[in-house]
């Protein structure tokens, strides 16, 4: 999965999530402040790329920090699935 | 308390607890809650809940008695019972004829004791009682005065058993045998925080309520302090946290704000018995002490949080019957 892949693997899981069609998103979108994403529905967004991805999310190692942009989130699923691959 | 050498302390003489014996995943509850799949996998993999006791068929009383019974057996001969108080969360527990404090006072055969029942401070509200319970006695206890909280309910309906985003309610049962300088575990203080503006429970505005989110772990780690503060403790002269069961992530965010190591909190009930509601520390404080990991003389800090919202911090000593103090 490149980089391209996950990014559009996040927007899917987000429209999933917010129930509306989210499109176009940059690396630098606020998932926060600007797609309303709240302490709840980050959640759900976490368990949809899970599952669309694979990775295993481990709710002690995660950092609100993670979730800020699409730039970090992305980041962050690269790195799981990079040490998902290093251990299968 | 610490600042009034000459006052009476508090000392809990015996505590029990009870939860049904019929235990269900919270998937089977997904249904009965309106939850979907994807909520459910949140409330397991990031709230850290697994099983709970749920029993509709259990009648109150049943679940009350088991609990009431076993810590009422430490009741000295020469010991009586002055005050019975019945802490609950959801108001309307009984018909509204029922005044369950007296319900359970009868059953027990306490008839001279005087029984009420207390709700307002939610989930905090079994803390509240002990404070309550130990200024009475200082009051007007006589000679060998105990006093009896008693807590626990059930998650009668779909309302009261889901808390959105949150906790999934469960069934369980506590009580508390208090008196005044006695042997049991020594209350060293007590401290809460009510912020008035949630009161709405459940029916808070979104914006409240992420508001509410975002300050949860600061104001328990405020009470956290001033409760040690009152004591003269610091938290390395604290064995363990004993917490409500709420939900693991809430404990998670408030083990960063401390700055402690997240074994210093005791989260192995969440899985087990999910939140019961005020009986959460209680029934954590006899899963620990039943397993042999309360240590004579150590200190313990018993905290929950109630919706509406009030904050609570509680430090005990713990004292094990022909104990080395």
């Amino acid at each position: 999965m490149n980089r391209q892949d996950v990014l559009i693997t996040i927007e899917k899981a987000l429209s999933e999530v917010l129930e509306r069609p989210i499109t176009g998103l940059t690396e630098d979108t606020a998932l926060f402040d600007d797609l309303r994403l709240d302490s709840s529905s980050v959640l759900g967004l976490l368990m949809t790329v899970e599952e669309a991805t694979g990775i295993a999310v481990d709710p002690d190692d995660l950092d609100i920090d993670h979730l800020r942009t699409m730039r970090s989130f992305a980041d962050y699923v690269e790195a799981a699935l990079r040490r998902e691959e290093g251990t299968s | 308390m610490s600042e009034r050498p000459a006052e009476r302390r508090i000392t809990l003489e015996r505590i029990e607890s009870y939860a049904p014996e019929r235990s269900v995943r919270i998937e089977e509850l997904g249904e009965h809650l309106g939850l979907r799949r994807g909520d459910l996998g949140v409330f397991r993999k990031f709230y850290g809940l697994d099983r709970l006791r749920y029993d509709p068929q259990l009648p109150l009383l049943d679940l009350l008695r088991p609990a009431a019974r076993a810590a009422l057996a430490a009741l000295p001969d020469d010991g009586h019972v002055e005050y019975l108080a019945y802490a609950h969360v959801t108001q309307a527990v009984a018909p509204a004829d029922t005044d369950m404090a007296q319900v359970v006072r009868d059953d027990l055969g306490l008839t001279g004791a005087e029984a009420f029942g207390l709700s307002h401070q939610a989930c905090v509200s079994s803390l509240g009682a002990i404070e309550i319970l130990g200024n009475l006695l200082r009051a007007e206890g006589r000679e060998g005065a105990h006093a009896l909280m008693v807590t626990g309910e059930q998650a009668y309906s779909p309302i009261v058993q889901l808390v959105p985003n949150t906790a999934i309610m469960a069934d369980a049962a506590a009580s508390c045998l208090l008196t005044l300088d006695g042997e049991g575990d020594i209350v060293r203080s007590f401290t809460t925080r009510t912020l008035g503006e949630y009161a709405r429970w459940l029916e808070l505005t979104p914006e409240q309520s992420t508001e509410y989110g975002e300050q949860y772990a600061a104001r328990i780690a405020e009470v956290i302090h001033q409760a040690l503060e009152e004591a003269g403790l610091t938290f390395e002269d604290v064995d363990l946290v004993i917490p409500h069961n709420v939900n693991k992530l809430a404990w998670r965010q408030t083990v960063k704000e401390l700055g402690i190591d997240q074994d210093k909190v005791f989260l192995d009930n969440v899985p087990v018995y999910s939140h019961t509601f005020a009986a959460d520390v209680f029934l954590n404080y006899t899963t620990l002490r039943d397993t042999g990991r309360l240590t004579d003389g150590a200190h313990y800090l018993l905290v929950s949080v109630g919706l509406g919202a009030t904050f609570g911090a509680m430090v005990i000593t713990h004292r094990t019957p022909g104990g080395s103090r």
